[in-house]
Formats: structure tokens, sequence, C-alpha cells
């Protein structure tokens, strides 16, 4: 089977800062695969470099057999792909109807019910529905931001640390949330909370200084408290 | 109380005006995040372009149409080879923007001469309404009018279409408008042509106000205009609007009863604004 | 002999060349170097904001028109006595502390990109009103007809004029150099380089640009008296904001905050206005000088960033790094 989205060997500098210095994915359509590492190792900037917002200077980028190096991030984001970045990119001067409608890519109008199938997820959108971005809770901007990425027929999902700052009793309906995309979408998830991580991942990869460093099925990984402690810094159970 | 009457109308008629150049400055500077130095040219070839087209057809609405036509088109041209190569550097925009000023009021006076060309009011706008001891410019009504109606149609734009969507998205955060997967450099182009063909339109309409266009005339708005952004709250368009009536009517009133303090006043309106309320009456911070 | 005394000597045949030259040439070119000379240290002072604390202002022309205003009206209301002299010396320099204070006053409140902008917008706005008072006020300045007046006798002589011009020039030069060489200039230039820094180690930002801007208000507003020496005439376009972008242009062609830069930029944009309105007599565009000013101004932004001196330095620093690491040093991951 080809890779959905391959990440080859890509090289990113944020201003003087050369901060990926060699990365590689591979994500097969229908997993979900989670980044993980330590702070600052250079997870969110994998996922900006492959959305355009950080161009790689070197290495290659392909969706589906789509080059996305050098593509300016509207264009890249148009081949398939979903984006929940980090802090939500909910916007607070727009209503919640207006972020979703927002986030509609024109073309893909057409499939309208998928907006009623997003709204089924959450619920508490459809409570909201008409009331600024500004006035709703952590929880809801990341199910917010969430929705806007399943809104269009994408190809992939990127999404940036969803239970960041988030009670834990909101970061459970995060995790329900994802394990229920699991069956019909492919995910990359960068992700702080190991449990979360475990429970909805199928493979993981970590980064560590800017590199990809290990790889493997989150199954090995739980089992193996060794490696957790070295690269995650996680303490024994 | 006549008087008080008529001086307001007077100030509304002028803040409709100055309300023309500070909205579209001000949404650009919202938006964009780039103070055009050179909206008080597009003012004057606003002036001058529908003087011309008024003499060559004889018809206002034409001369308005093609005043808008002009702002638009310098907007863009503008926009695509001066401002966007320099976006995020602030002060690349505000010395480039002010060669372009320099550059384009000259060539009005390279084409128009230097001296002041007259212009008369349409002949359905002219004349005034008296109500006993009131005496009442239609043309100044018509101004208001027009001033209202461009408002009502910003706030439109702004709270109901995707165009506004994007607008209110784009202040807080370009990168993630984009990362949904919309061009927001093509929206950046529009509304900063939209705003040059506003101040165009403002142009157009100052000249049969004040009888003739010449090529000072930029300079004098828009510093009444920046004078509203900064009052208003840097990139607020609604401080804009409240800004342009309250600009609009201090100098009607000081124009009557203190003639000599005329300049002055709006500026010491800002002043004394700022002073009590350093951001503006409705502050928001430019984004970076 | 060292690189120093190298230019130690240069300056010194410069100097020598600069006082013989006006024995050598025509009365047009040494009205024009002189004016040239006064016009490089408007320049400098705009250096001092532009290129030393990062400020733009866009009023900068109503410090030096004012000075040239305030000799104007006070030569012809009190005469030309030394006592009048001095203190029309004294109102210049008391304008420009009080107008700069005032206008520092409103815009340094903002800081960042915000701030920037608004420093521009207000700035403008005072400049603008200082032009229009004297527009208003025509029984002081005769408006736009301009103000014409003689000068106290001692600087009659046209060659006499030459040189308290390069006498200006060079006192100028030194004390601005022992400002921005001063631990004060030293803390200027952090601002520029990152106000949130500065900020952060403690320094009174405001207080700072206060200080840069009464500096630079003091030497336009001298260089403005100077001015009206020279040319015994004052209109209002020495207020407008084109003659701010006047010293802007001065300073980003000469190179931002290099000091010298605006002497040569100076010189540079004055010979090639004075060659263009000769052409005149060929096309009438020649005398539409103001649309060569704004083209080469944009071309500057857009593609000359560095300005003369700038790209000297640079060059210089280049060789300079190539000659100590004897060309052959290579970057490691090369």
């Amino acid at each position: 089977m080809k890779p959905l989205l391959k990440v080859d060997d890509i090289s990113s500098f944020i201003g003087p800062f050369h901060i990926l210095q060699g990365v590689s994915l591979e994500v097969y359509p229908g997993e979900v695969v989670v980044i993980l590492g330590r702070n600052g190792a250079g997870k969110t900037t994998t996922l900006r470099s492959i959305v355009g917002q950080v161009p790689p200077s070197k290495g290659a980028i392909t969706l589906d057999g789509v080059s996305l190096v050098n593509m300016p991030t509207h264009i890249a984001v148009r081949q398939g792909i979903g984006y929940v970045p980090e802090d939500y990119g909910v916007f607070d001067l727009l209503t919640v109807e207006e972020n979703l409608a927002l986030a509609m890519r024109q073309r893909d109008k057409p499939t309208h019910n998928r907006h009623d199938e997003v709204l089924e997820i959450f619920p508490d959108l459809r409570i909201a529905f008409r009331r600024l971005a500004m006035t709703l809770s952590g929880g809801q901007r990341q199910m917010l931001s969430i929705a806007r990425a399943l809104l269009n027929e994408n190809k992939i999902i990127l999404i940036d640390e969803p239970s960041k700052g988030l009670a834990p009793i909101v970061i459970e309906r995060i995790q329900k949330v994802l394990l229920s995309l699991k069956k019909k979408s492919t995910i990359v998830l960068v992700e702080q909370n190991f449990a979360l991580a475990c429970a909805v991942g199928d493979r993981y990869y970590i980064i560590n200084d800017g590199r990809t460093v290990l790889n493997g099925s989150i199954d090995d990984l739980i089992d193996d408290t060794a490696l957790q402690q070295t690269h995650l810094g996680l303490m024994p159970a | 109380m006549h008087i008080f009457v008529m001086l307001l109308v007077n100030g509304l008629a002028e803040g409709a005006l100055i309300f023309l150049m500070a909205a579209g400055l001000s949404v650009i500077l919202g938006l964009v995040g780039v103070v055009n130095f050179a909206h008080g040219t597009m003012f004057i070839w606003g002036g001058y372009m529908s003087i011309w087209v008024y003499r060559l057809t004889g018809s206002f609405p034409l001369a308005l149409l093609a005043a808008l036509a002009t702002g638009l088109i310098m907007g863009v041209v503008f926009e695509r080879f001066f401002v966007k190569p320099v976006y995020g550097k602030v002060t690349s925009q505000i010395l480039i923007t002010l060669g372009l000023m320099i550059i384009f009021t000259d060539l009005v006076r390279l084409l128009w001469g230097p001296n002041p060309i007259p212009m008369v009011r349409p002949p359905l706008l002219d004349g005034t309404w008296v109500f006993g001891q009131v005496i009442i410019a239609r043309y100044r009504v018509f101004l208001i009018a027009v001033g209202l109606f461009v408002a009502v149609g910003i706030n439109y734009l702004i709270n109901k279409t995707r165009i506004g969507m994007v607008m209110r998205a784009g202040i807080q955060s370009p990168e993630m408008v984009q990362a949904l997967g919309i061009n927001i450099k093509l929206y950046f182009a529009a509304v900063f042509a939209g705003g040059a063909g506003l101040a165009a339109l403002g142009g157009a309409l100052y000249a049969p106000l004040v009888g003739s266009v010449w090529s000072g005339m930029g300079i004098d708005n828009q510093i009444l205009a920046f004078i509203v952004v900064i009052l208003g709250g840097m990139g607020s368009f609604y401080g804009s609007a409240v800004g342009s009536i309250l600009i609009g009517l201090t100098s009607a009133f000081t124009a009557w009863f203190f003639p000599p303090l005329t300049a002055y006043s709006t500026l010491l309106i800002m002043v004394v604004v700022l002073s009590l309320k350093p951001e503006g009456l409705f502050g928001l911070a430019v984004r970076k | 002999m060292t690189a120093k005394r190298w230019l130690w000597a240069s300056y010194a045949v410069a100097l020598i060349l600069l006082l013989v030259l006006p024995h050598a040439i025509g009365v047009m070119t040494r009205e024009l170097i002189g004016r040239i000379f006064i016009l490089a240290v408007f320049g400098m002072s705009y250096d001092i904001l532009r290129g030393y604390t990062g400020i733009i202002n866009l009023g900068h022309a109503a410090f030096f028109g004012g000075g040239t205003y305030i000799a104007g009206i006070m030569f012809t209301r009190l005469g030309t006595s030394a006592s009048a002299s001095l203190l029309a010396v004294a109102l210049a320099w008391a304008f420009a502390v009080i107008l700069a204070l005032v206008m520092g006053q409103f815009a340094f409140r903002n800081t960042g990109a915000g701030g920037v902008l608004a420093c521009a917008m207000i700035t403008l706005a005072f400049g603008e009103i200082v032009r229009h008072t004297a527009e208003t006020f025509r029984q002081f300045t005769q408006g736009a007809d301009g103000l014409t007046f003689a000068v106290p006798v001692i600087f009659r002589d046209r060659i006499g004029m030459y040189y308290y011009a390069l006498l200006f020039l060079v006192v100028m030069t030194l004390l601005l150099r022992q400002f921005i060489n001063s631990p004060a200039g030293r803390v200027l230039q952090a601002i520029r380089d990152n106000e949130q820094r500065a900020r952060f180690l403690g320094y009174d930002v405001r207080k700072y640009k206060l200080l840069a801007l009464v500096t630079a208000a003091l030497a336009a507003s001298s260089a403005g008296f100077m001015f009206a020496l020279l040319t015994r005439f004052a209109n209002t376009d020495l207020l407008s904001v084109q003659n701010t972008l006047n010293a802007l242009l001065f300073t980003i062609v000469g190179g931002t905050g290099t000091l010298y830069g605006a002497i040569v930029g100076t010189a540079f944009v004055q010979l090639v206005q004075s060659y263009l309105l000769e052409l005149r007599g060929i096309h009438e565009i020649f005398a539409r000088w103001q649309i060569f000013f704004g083209a080469i101004y944009v071309l500057v932004v857009l593609y000359m960033p560095l300005g003369m001196v700038g790209a000297f330095l640079r060059i210089k620093g280049s060789l300079a790094y190539w000659r100590t690491s004897g060309g052959n040093h290579t970057r490691a991951g090369d």
C-alpha cells in the first residue's frame, strides 16, 4: 500500500533557527498517527511545514501523490487537509455558524449535509450556533476547531495538541470524538497527553531536536516503559 | 437655535466626507495592518477625474462612477506593485506610499496644471431649502445621505457577507484564514482597492461642496482622516464612523464661532481624547 | 601608515579642498554646495530619528522651516542687530524644543508596529498644523508669496556664507557624532533594534525617544536658521511634508543609521535635482522635479534599503572578512 501522506527528510527554519533537521513520516489511509516528543522538539513545526505555513527549505512532502512543497497554504489545504492548530485558531469575532461557514470550502458546498453531520457529533455547537466564538469555553473552541476540519471532504486531518489546557472531563469528550472519527478518517495527531495518544493512536513517531528518531506501533510503545522514559521523560507507572 | 441646526447639518455633511476617507483607511489598517499615506492622493484623483468626466458628459452620476473606478484601479495597482512587496514592513510601507503621494500629486499638476479648477454643483443638488430661519443647502443633505448609505453598506458588508467574515477573521489571524483554504491576499487587495475607491469618491463629492479642486486638497483631508483613525481607535470601523462625525461637528462649530481655530480644533480633540483614552474611542490594538 | 591615519589624512585633504573650492568654481555651483552643507545637517538630524532611533517623524519639516521662518520674521520685525540675531537663535531653539516635547508627548504613546504607524500619522498632523499656521498668519509670514528678508551684515558676503555653512556642517557633524556615541545614543540604538527588550532592560523608552526628537529638532531648527541666512527667503514649502521627505530621501539614499550617509545623500540628491532642472529647457517634464524625486525615492526604498554609505560599509565589511579569512574559509556544512 502507498502512504497517503509522505514527509521525506524535511528541513525547516523559523527565522534564523533551524527547527526541523530531518523529519520523515509516512501516514497510510485510515490510520491515526501520533507524533510524540518533548516541548520544542518540532512537532507543531512539522504540521506547519506540511500545510506550508513554515515552508521547508529542503525535503519532500506529498499528499496522495501531489507534492505540497512550495505551495501557498491556501492551495495546500485545498488538496484535502483539515488543520486543527494549537490554541484552536477559532475566530473570536465570528459566530459559531460563521466559523463553520468560513471553513466550508466553496466547491464542496453541494455536500451540505456534512454540516448537519458535524453538528450531530458536537451538540454543544448546535446550542451555541449563533453565539460569538469569543463566548465559548476552551473545550467548545476545540470542538469548533475540529468541526471546521470535518466539514470538507478532507483526505487527512492534522490535529495539534487537542488536550492542551483542557480539563480532564473535556479531554475525555475529545477522546470520544477522536475515537469516533477513527473509523472513517486519516489523522495525524500531535499530543503530549500520553494516555490520549495511546487511546486513539495506531502508530507513533517520536521527534527529538527536530528529527524523527523512532517510530513503531502504539501497542509496542505502551509495553516499552524504558523507551517511554528515555524519549518522553515519562515516569514509570 | 437655527444656527445650531445649520451647523449640525454642516458638521454632519463634513463628517460624511471625512468618513469616506477614514472608513477605508481604518478597515485597511484593521485587516491588512497597512496605512496608506497615499490615501489623500486617491481623493485628489477622484476630484479631478470626476470634473473631467462631468465636463465631458454632463452627468454627475457618471462623474462619481469615474472617480470610484479611478480609485479602484489605482488601489489595485498600488497594492500589487508597491504595497505587496513590503507587507509586514511598516516603515517601508509608510515611505513607499509617501513616495507615491508625491508622484501622483505632481502628476495631477502636470496633467491639469497647478491652479484650482472650478466645479459647480449639479443643478438637481444645487440650491437650498428654507424652513423659517433655517437655511439648508441641498448638497449637504445629499452628502449626509451618501455618508449614511456608505456606512450602512459597509456595516452590511462586514456583518453579513463572506468578505466581511474574512475581514473579521483576518483581523485576528490571517494565517488561520489561509489555513482554511482561503486566499486572504486576494481579500487584502480587494479591501485596499475598495478603500481607495471610497477615498476617490470622497474627492469627487468634495469638489462641488467647496466649488473647486486643487492639488493640495488631498493632504488636508488625509490629515483629518488620520486624526479620525487615531481618535476612533486604530483599525476600528465603528470608531471611524463616530470619529468622523465628531471631527465634522467640531470643525463646523469652530468655523462658526472661532474661525481662526478651525484647523487646530480637530487636533485638539485628538489630543484630548488620547490623553483620556490612549487607545482611542473604540480601542483596537493593531496587529503586527 | 595605519588605516586610521589614512582616514584622518583624507579628511584633511577633503577639508582643504572644500576650503579652496569657492575660489575655483562658479557662483551657481558655490551656492549649490553651500546649500548642500546646510541641508546635510537637516538630513543628519533625520538620521538621528529614522536611523538611530527607528522613528518616522513626518512633521520634521516644521523644525527646519520653523527655524527659517523665525529668523526671517525676527530680521524683518526687529532688524538685523546682533542682539536681535541672538534673540532669533534663542527663539528658534525654544520653538524646536517645545514643539518636539508636545509632538513627542502624543506621538510616542503606542509601541510596536501600530506605534510606528500612529507616530507617523500624529507627527504628520502636527507638521501640517504648523504649515497651516504659517499660511494663516499672513501678516508675519506673507503666506504663500513667501517672506524675503535682509540678514545681518556679516552673513551678506556670499563667499563668507559658504565658509559659515561649511563650519556649521563640520561642527554639527562632530556634535551629532558625539551624541550618537554617548551612552544615551547607545540606548537609542538599542531601542531601534528591539524596543521591547530595551523596555525590559529598564529603560524609559519614551523618555529616550523624546530626547532623540529634541536633539533632532534642535539640529533641524539650526539648519533651518542657517538656511535663512543663506537664502534670505522663506516660504511654506519649507514646512511641507515634501520637505520632510527631502530629509528622508537624503538619509535613505546615503544610508540610514550611518550619519555621514546623510551628507553623501544630500549632495547626490541636490546635484541630481539641479541637473534635472537644467534640462527643463528640453522638455517641460523636467520642471516637475517632484515626479522624479518621488520615483527615485520609491525605487531606493524598494531596491536600495541600505543606501550608498550602507552599501559601501557592507562591501568593505565583507572585503575585510575575505581578507582576514584568507579567502579560503569554508563554512561548516557547505
